[in-house]
């Protein structure tokens, strides 16, 4: 029974709408997999070709969408061009409108030099489109200089996206869940998680599907992103209950009171757990692991945002959201899946995943 | 037998001690973390307005609320003020819960953390101390609202940009009272001038320098609305059970 | 190619989910591109530009020419303040309502009227900060309220009802037609034939030739009110004084009408039930039991303001006793503010424990008792008296046991029986010496014991004085007993009668709406007597009287508005039983025959005023007669009264019991949906008329109502707006009746005036008010008229009343209203007394009461205050009928602080928007109810699903809700006007009414509501309930 009963107050909506976890959710997605894009694609480490390439088409794909849907969360997004014509250095969030196309720019420069070899024997093979991707190719020459170049644009663009996207909700003291430096890590660490399943996923339609080597490799990788993410949330959790970090404390403090976050908690552990537990002794199971994957980087999100703002920061109690039907809910999220449904479709279509995850045969 | 306690000035005193034995036992707030408005503002403008909040003398009507919602065109189901009200159980005394009032709107935070993050510098405090937001700028990012830590922020569902307490700055600009001011039926708004030493509102503040309080201020705010009988469970986040309110509709 | 096709339609739905779930993103960019509505400013967004703005340096004031600021009266409760209404002048909207600074009701202080308009609205500007100081308000409510004029629910047209009744089907009808049927009758639904109002003024043929006390047939019309908005005495003019019937009620019985009569027993006048309030400004000790200030009560905001300031400035502490916590508590100010939780329906139990303290310690002010008029009084120094010392015929047996001693008793006078026990009639008291002396004369103390017996008609007869009655009364219960009773420890009540008589005559008990339970009369008769105890009725800051208004229908001082040649004076017996019994045929009857008369058929209610209460089940069970027509004028007594509902509804629905019900409203409400005609209404802002306060302002008010925007509803062939006056100046025209046309008033010369328009009855009404009292109003200057909107009107005053009256007439719509200055409140010889003083006994013993009988039972009434526990009209306790093992809880309700029982402003709901119960922890925990559950709420009245609130804010055992919400009208349900479908509000049926489950009196066979056996008032409080998860 509490002492205090709030009788009459009202609740602030959500201000940040389910558009804005997803944005969260794929720039994550797209910059983890643009790393996980690295070693096979632009160093050409052995064994990484194929997994490096698939993730690069989904962060080709989730980095097309990301801003769209971050466009959608403005209440006016007509005035999307504000952002550039007035430059505000204070706030992390004008930087991020600087960094993310630097990023884009760099990515699908990259991709595009990545694949317009691919492109352009899917061109020559006379497959569906292959005259778009004739003319995507622009010749299909292989030219790694450009994309060493590109691939450095874009790294640094990942790296300042990375680190905005964590910063601009790490600063805002009001919501101490939000405030606390853990935070950038959590998203990085669960990004790449997140990324490696999609890759995983995407392998499981492609010719390499039952390449034991590759899924291991993308397992280990979750395996170990679920781990990191395990002990940042044990350190998360013991900063808090210990009271060494009152920052952690008070974000703990704030949301340990609420059902509906205490069983996210604790559905989010299990969830990481065992799929950190699938990764490592079951790294065959790959759709399941793939899907857990996707789920624990979404929801960690879902948890940080939309519970974050079921916080009141100054009445009693929690303000508990219901995820409306309408764009600004429900169809939000479908939309935005639709819009990446249509990107990979798109994208598969003058580049199908077949050829993608197909090795390269070695040049004899 | 005839007991007339001198009257006291405005802001009250505690009564005699000869009186209230029954009911004795009545915690009193304790003062603590009390702040002391700064002084004058920084010379760039004559005026520096600020508010008063006497919870004593409120009376939980909400006229306030209603009179800035039809002042201010306000959407229904959003507030720039509202009047937190509240059932606390009370010990030591022979009333088992008593009521409490918090009225609540834009603190005019002198640092304000709602205006740095502001990534097309939309919103603002103006030389005179109000934080406004620029509606002709404004992308509907949201960013003010989350960094607000007094949730005295939100979206206007009909013109989708931020909207918030303005401190009804066109009619204060007129030579007139803010509406909820106006109509305050238990006078406990006091809206003023902070850097006028005559005026009401800094003659209440000087008098009452032991009893103000704001709310949050180990969040470094610097809140320019003042309060009178702030009691120290209800500077920050309250702890207990949250109003049954649901907000009406969704919009979209 | 089968497996691309899939993914072809795949990625088409993608892209349609991509569409649809961006198209409001799209939609909001090309708006973007297209140009998007500008806002008004772009810091200060959709605010209006301010009506007038102020030059900080210089005072000097600039109106806005597009807005229109005028004063006139809010209608957002029962309070009726004065209010500043701002309108756009193009769209004629409303933009804002505040307060108006002439107005006590808005304003304290209020601003002397003769400062000029101009300087009303500075007074409420920032300027020299004068706003802060004088700031004039509207509630939270009174800011809401603006939003009803603009409702989609309202009527603007007459409706007749289609279908059967309350089937919420209607077709709009012209006047003509709404005239000319509710007039000439006939066959108005297919139903078969309907008498109009023309056959029905019947004003010679007697209701019952047996029964000739009931009057004539024109009483078969009634109609019911709820309260004065200053329009009432032109409805009365036309309904008692023109057409003539006796039945004409307001809402009173099921307001606080046990109060009311509890206290008109004290000041000896339960028909005009005088009561008091509280000295906010100089007391230092109020008790509110059963009234809780700041939450409801009248005047509400005025009492809010005013509590305020005393608990944060002045020298007030008060106390609260009341089962709920409510808004007149505030823990910013623990050691002003207490709140005394009791269970309900016990007050007279805490009364008469304080009252017995107050003996055992003596600390009754019998020095003040003493003085037996008011002449004596003043002598010696005070400025109210008792009849404590009059002697009352104590021996048992006596035809005259519990009367006063009179002089026609002891032969000392002679008078006719027609004057015998009225006014003329001295009574006694022992003077000094021990002699009897007369007590309208006696200057001196008188005693306030009598030892001797007197003689009375040559027998020794006991006496005793009315001090030594209550006493014994007070000494039947014990400071124990009563801390059984109510709950409240011994050590608060004797704390209680401790601070009650330490403050000398800075202190008193008020009460209202908690006296509402099936003991109230004796509660709220125990509480008040408590007042007269202390002798602080007229002190400032003690018990203080209403100063009243500048009465606008009165026969002068410029036109006759109360008198009229071929007026009628009904008479009959009222609808209501509000008379003795013993007058009726019946009882004569049965006495003749030699059978026992009681118990009458039912109950009747000698001591009580007009009750709406038992209008209803005594017009459809036909006792003492039916109805044949009812006409409802904006009020709900359905939705009002506890338990009339569920009893009523089907009767009501049957044309046959009823056959005529005209609703006279601007709303469907939970009534009018019963009726067969409604006549569109004004609405607040729209309306005329003269309006003073209920209560609690000690300075002289009148406030004037004028339609500062245009009426809304369709206009009668004359091109008056519909409403209650032009409607009943339409039938009195068909009708041919006295009082109405073109001769219908005089001026004070007794020239005829017409009454053929509101403005020919309120202008005129406005020149009484002008020049009421000494003097008369000064003259509205045209700076005044051009300002504040008076202008719009200034032809029709003009046009209306004479020429050395328009000007002061104007001053007072320019002012809204006559206000006597603040600085009269106290008295010119005293200032320690108050200017309005009640100056007739306070009555701490009631021969009346005493001298009356319980109709069902013949036993008679107690003469002083008593405590009684609550019971059913028979007497039976009403826990002999529902044993606590079966309804262990209690229900209340609550006036809510925020809504009206009519507020359907969404402004007030979007801050809160339902009543959930209020149940206290331990009741909780045993029913497993936690906050947010949905339960079960049952009384033997029915059963109703409520949300639940658990906290401590209640008394245990006690389940509490707020009134105002659970409608089942007025925009609850969508009606079908002629085609049209209004719109379908959820939001509006939210919550429950605890009406809904009122309970009916077993003790009356169940067939009717339970009310109080002495005040006939409605039962809210202290019904048995429980309550389980649903
Ligand atoms: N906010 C607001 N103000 C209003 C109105 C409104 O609807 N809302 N309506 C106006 C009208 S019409 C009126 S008549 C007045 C009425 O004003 P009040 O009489 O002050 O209001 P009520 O709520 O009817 O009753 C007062 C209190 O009695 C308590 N009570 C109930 N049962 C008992 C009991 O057995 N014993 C005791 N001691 N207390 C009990 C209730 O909890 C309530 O707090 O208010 C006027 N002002
Ligand atoms: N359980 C419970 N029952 C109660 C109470 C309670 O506290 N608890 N309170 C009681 C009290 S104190 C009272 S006074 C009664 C009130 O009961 P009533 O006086 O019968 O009715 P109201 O609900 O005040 O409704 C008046 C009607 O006037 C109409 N109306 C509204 N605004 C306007 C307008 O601007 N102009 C015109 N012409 N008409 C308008 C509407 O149709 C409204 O329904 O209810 C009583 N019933
Ligand atoms: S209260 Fe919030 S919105 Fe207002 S100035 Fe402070 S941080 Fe900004
Ligand atoms: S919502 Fe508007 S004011 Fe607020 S941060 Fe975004 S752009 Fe700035
Ligand atoms: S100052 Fe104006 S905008 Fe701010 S809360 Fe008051 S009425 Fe609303
Ligand atoms: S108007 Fe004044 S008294 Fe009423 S709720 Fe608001 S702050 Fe309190
Ligand atoms: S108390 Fe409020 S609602 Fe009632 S009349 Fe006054 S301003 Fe209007
Ligand atoms: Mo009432």
């Amino acid at each position: 029974m509490s002492t205090i009963v709030e009788t009459i107050n009202v609740a602030r909506e959500v201000a940040w709408l389910p558009w804005a976890v997803q944005y969260f959710f794929l720039i994550g997605l797209s910059y983890g997999a643009f790393l996980l894009s690295l070693p096979g694609v632009a160093l050409r480490k052995p064994g990484w070709e194929v997994i490096s390439r698939l993730a690069l088409l989904a962060a080709l794909v989730c980095g097309l969408s990301a801003p769209v849907a971050l466009l959608a969360d403005l209440h006016q997004p007509g005035r999307f061009w504000h952002f550039y014509a007035y430059f505000s250095p204070k706030s992390w969030m004008s930087w991020g409108s600087f960094f993310i196309p630097v990023y884009l720019t760099g990515l699908i420069l990259y991709a595009w030099l990545a694949f317009r070899p691919l492109l352009q024997q899917h061109a020559d093979e006379n497959g569906r489109f292959a005259t778009v991707a004739r003319w995507i190719a622009l010749g299909g020459h292989e030219s790694r200089g450009p994309l060493l170049m590109a691939a450095a644009l874009a790294l640094i663009g990942a790296v300042l996206v990375a680190l905005y996207t964590g910063v601009e909700v790490m600063v805002v003291r009001a919501r101490p869940l939000w405030h606390t430096p853990l935070l950038p890590l959590q998203f990085v660490i669960t990004s790449l998680g997140g990324a490696a399943g999609l890759t995983l996923l995407f392998n499981r339609f492609g010719p390499s599907r039952d390449d034991a080597a590759i899924n291991r490799r993308l397992a280990h990788t979750v395996a170990w992103m679920q781990l990191a993410s395990l002990l940042l949330g044990g350190v998360w959790l013991a900063l808090g209950l210990s009271g060494i970090s009152p920052i952690h404390a008070e974000a703990l403090a704030e949301v340990g009171g609420s059902n509906n976050w205490q069983m996210a908690a604790a559905w989010a552990v299990v969830v990481t757990a065992i799929t950190w537990w699938l990764g490592w002794k079951r790294p065959n199971s790959s759709l399941l692991l793939a899907l857990l994957a996707l789920h624990s980087a979404w929801m960690i999100r879902w948890a940080i945002f939309i519970g974050g703002q079921e916080v009141p920061k100054t009445g009693a109690g929690y303000y508990s959201y219901q995820l409306p039907l309408g764009p600004e809910g429900l169809l939000g999220i479908i939309g935005t899946a639709g819009l990446w449904v249509f990107l990979f479709i798109v994208i598969t279509y003058v580049l199908p995943l077949d050829r993608i995850g197909r090795p390269t045969p070695a040049k004899a | 037998m005839k007991h007339s306690p001198s009257p006291t000035p405005a802001g009250g005193a505690a009564p005699s001690a000869s009186r209230r034995n029954f009911l004795r036992g009545i915690p009193v707030i304790t003062a603590a973390a009390a702040t002391v408005p700064t002084s004058a503002m920084a010379e760039t403008s004559k005026h520096h307005w600020g508010m008063l909040v006497d919870v004593r003398k409120c009376i939980g009507c909400q006229a306030c609320t209603v009179s800035c919602i039809q002042e201010n065109v306000v959407p229904e189901g959003s507030f720039r003020t509202v009047v937190s009200t509240y059932s606390v159980k009370v010990k030591d005394s022979v009333q088992p819960a008593g009521t409490y009032v918090l009225p609540r709107l834009c603190n005019h935070c002198d640092e304000p953390p709602c205006v740095p993050v502001c990534p097309v510098s939309a919103t603002y405090k103006r030389a005179d101390g109000i934080v406004v937001v620029n509606n002709e700028r404004c992308v509907g990012c949201a960013y003010c609202v989350q960094a607000c830590p007094y949730d005295a922020r939100f979206i206007n569902h009909e013109t989708n940009k931020a909207d918030k307490c303005t401190f009804c700055a066109h009619r204060v600009e007129a030579g007139l009272l803010p509406a909820c001011v106006e109509t305050c039926v238990g006078g406990a708004r006091i809206f003023g001038d902070l850097n006028d030493p005559n005026g009401v509102l800094r003659q209440q503040l000087d008098a009452n320098k032991d009893k103000l309080k704001v709310l949050k201020p180990e969040q470094g705010t610097k809140p320019q609305v003042y309060y009178i009988g702030l009691d120290e469970r209800f500077t920050g986040k309250v702890e207990g059970q949250g109003t049954l309110w649901k907000p009406r509709a969704t919009h979209g | 190619m089968k497996k691309l096709e899939r993914r072809d339609l795949i990625a088409a739905g993608g892209l349609a989910a991509f569409g649809a779930g961006f198209s409001q993103t799209l939609g909001r960019m090309a708006e973007g591109v297209l140009g998007e509505q500008p806002e008004r400013h772009f810091e200060h967004g959709r605010s209006p530009e301010p009506e007038f703005s102020v030059d900080p340096a210089t005072g000097a004031l600039k109106m806005n020419p597009k807005q229109q600021v005028s004063y006139t009266v809010c209608q957002g409760c029962t309070t009726l303040c004065g209010v500043r209404v701002r309108i756009d002048k193009e769209s004629g909207q409303v933009i804002r309502v505040t307060g108006n600074p002439y107005n006590p009701l808005s304003t304290d202080p209020h601003l002397p009227m003769k400062a000029p308009f101009k300087e009303s609205l500075i007074s409420v500007s920032a300027f020299k900060n004068k706003g802060l100081g004088g700031r004039s308000t509207a509630c939270g409510r009174g800011n809401a309220a603006m939003d009803q004029m603009n409702s989609p629910f309202r009527v603007l047209t007459p409706l007749k009802r289609v279908g059967p009744r309350n089937g919420g089907r209607w077709e709009p009808i012209s006047f003509e037609q709404l005239v000319k049927e509710v007039t000439e009758g006939g066959d108005l639904f297919g139903e078969g034939h309907v008498d109009g109002l023309a056959k029905l003024r019947d004003l010679k043929t007697p209701i019952d030739p047996n029964a000739p006390e009931l009057g004539a047939k024109v009483n078969q019309v009634g109609v019911v009110m709820s309260v004065n908005d200053g329009r009432d005495f032109f409805s009365q003019r036309f309904w008692k004084q023109s057409f003539g019937t006796l039945n004409y009620v307001g809402h009173g019985s099921y307001c606080g009408g046990a109060y009311r009569s509890g206290s008109g027993a004290l000041f000896g006048d339960m028909k005009a039930m005088p009561h008091g309030k509280v000295d906010f400004a100089n007391a230092e000790f109020a008790m509110f039991v059963g009234t809780a200030p700041a939450n409801a009560g009248n005047p509400f905001k005025r009492s809010g303001a005013l509590v305020a300031k005393a608990r944060a400035q002045g020298v007030l502490d008060y106390v609260v006793v009341d089962p709920v916590l409510t808004n007149a508590d505030n823990r910013a100010v623990p050691t002003r503010s207490h709140w005394v939780p009791i269970r309900p329906s016990t007050d007279g139990a805490l009364a008469m424990g304080i009252m017995r303290w107050m003996f055992d310690n003596n600390k009754v002010n019998t020095a003040y008792l003493a003085f037996p008029n008011q002449e004596a009084a003043k002598a010696g120094g005070e400025p109210s008296f008792t009849n404590a010392s009059w002697l009352v015929i104590a021996e048992k047996g006596h035809p005259r046991f519990g009367r006063f001693v009179r002089g026609t008793d002891l032969g000392l006078v002679e008078l006719t029986d027609e004057e015998r026990y009225k006014e003329k009639d001295p009574y006694y008291v022992l003077g000094a010496d021990g002699a009897l002396a007369d007590a309208g004369t006696y200057m001196g103390a008188a005693q306030l014991e009598a030892t001797q017996p007197l003689t009375i008609g040559e027998k020794q007869v006991a006496i005793k004085t009315a001090y030594q009655l209550l006493r014994e009364s007070a000494q039947k219960m014990t400071v124990k007993q009563a801390s059984d009773i109510t709950g409240i420890p011994v050590d608060v009540i004797n704390g209680l009668a401790t601070e009650l008589t330490s403050h000398g005559r800075k202190a008193c008990v008020v009460s209202h709406g908690g006296m509402m339970g099936g003991n109230g009369f004796y509660n709220a008769y125990a509480l008040m007597t408590l007042n007269a105890l202390i002798g602080s009725l007229n002190y400032k800051g003690g018990f203080a009287f209403n100063a009243g208004g500048f009465r606008d229908a009165n026969p002068g001082p410029r036109y006759n508005l109360a008198t009229f040649e071929g007026e009628i004076k009904p008479k009959g017996i009222p609808l209501g039983r509000n008379v003795p019994y013993e007058r009726t045929s019946e009882f004569k009857k049965r006495k003749e025959a030699g059978e026992k008369p009681y118990p009458a058929r039912d109950q009747w209610f000698p001591n009580a005023p007009g009750l709406a209460t038992e209008w209803f089940t005594a017009a459809l069970n036909g006792y003492p007669y039916n109805l044949k027509a009812l006409v409802l004028w904006s009020a709900n007594p359905i939705y009002g009264i506890p338990g009339l509902r569920p009893l009523i509804d089907e009767q009501l629905k049957d044309p046959k019991k009823l056959p005529l019900i005209i609703a006279i409203d601007p709303l469907i409400n939970e009534s009018s949906a019963y009726a067969d005609y409604i006549v569109p209404d004004s609405v607040m802002y729209e309306s005329w008329g003269w309006v003073a306060p209920w209560a609690g302002v000690p300075t002289k008010t009148m406030a004037a109502r004028w339609p500062v925007v245009e009426p809304k509803a369709e206009k009668t062939p004359e091109g008056i707006a519909i409403g209650m006056e032009s409607f009943l100046i339409a039938v009195a025209k068909k009708l041919n009746l006295p009082g109405f046309g073109p001769a219908g008033l005089t001026d004070k010369d007794g020239n005829p005036v017409p009454l053929e328009r509101p403005e020919d009855w309120y202008l005129r009404g406005g020149a009484n008010v002008a020049f009421a009292g000494k003097e008369p109003v000064g003259d509205a200057t045209d700076e005044d008229i051009q300002l504040s909107g008076v202008e719009r009107i200034l032809p029709l005053i003009k046009s209306t009343v004479k020429e050395d009256e328009w000007r002061k007439v104007a001053f007072l719509y320019t002012r809204g209203g006559r206000y006597q200055p603040l600085n009269q409140s106290q008295d010119e010889t005293n200032p320690d007394w108050q200017t309005w003083k009640f100056e007739k006994a306070l009555w701490l013993w009631n021969d009346n009461l005493a001298g009356a009988k319980n109709s069902l039972t013949g036993k008679p009434y107690s003469g002083c205050a008593t405590w009684t526990p609550p019971a059913f009209c028979d007497g039976t306790p009403m826990r002999d009928v529902y044993k606590p093992q079966d309804w262990p809880l209690t229900l209340i309700s609550f006036k809510s602080p925020l809504q009206n029982s009519y507020s359907i402003a969404t402004r007030i709901t979007g801050v809160h928007p339902d009543n959930p119960a209020i149940v206290h922890p331990q009741d909780a925990e045993r029913a497993g109810l936690r906050t947010g559950d949905v339960a079960k709420l049952q009384t033997p009245g029915g059963e109703a699903k409520c949300t639940v609130i658990v906290h401590e804010g209640v008394v245990p055992g006690t389940v509490a809700i707020e009134h105002g919400y659970g409608h089942k009208e007025l925009g609850a349900r969508a009606h079908t006007l002629g085609g049209q479908r209004q719109p379908d509000r959820p939001d509006l049926r939210a919550g429950i009414n605890i009406n809904d489950i009122g309970l009916q009196d077993p003790t009356r066979g169940g067939k009717h509501i339970w009310v109080d056996s002495v005040s006939g008032t409605s039962v809210r409080n202290g019904l048995p309930a429980r309550i389980r998860r649903a």
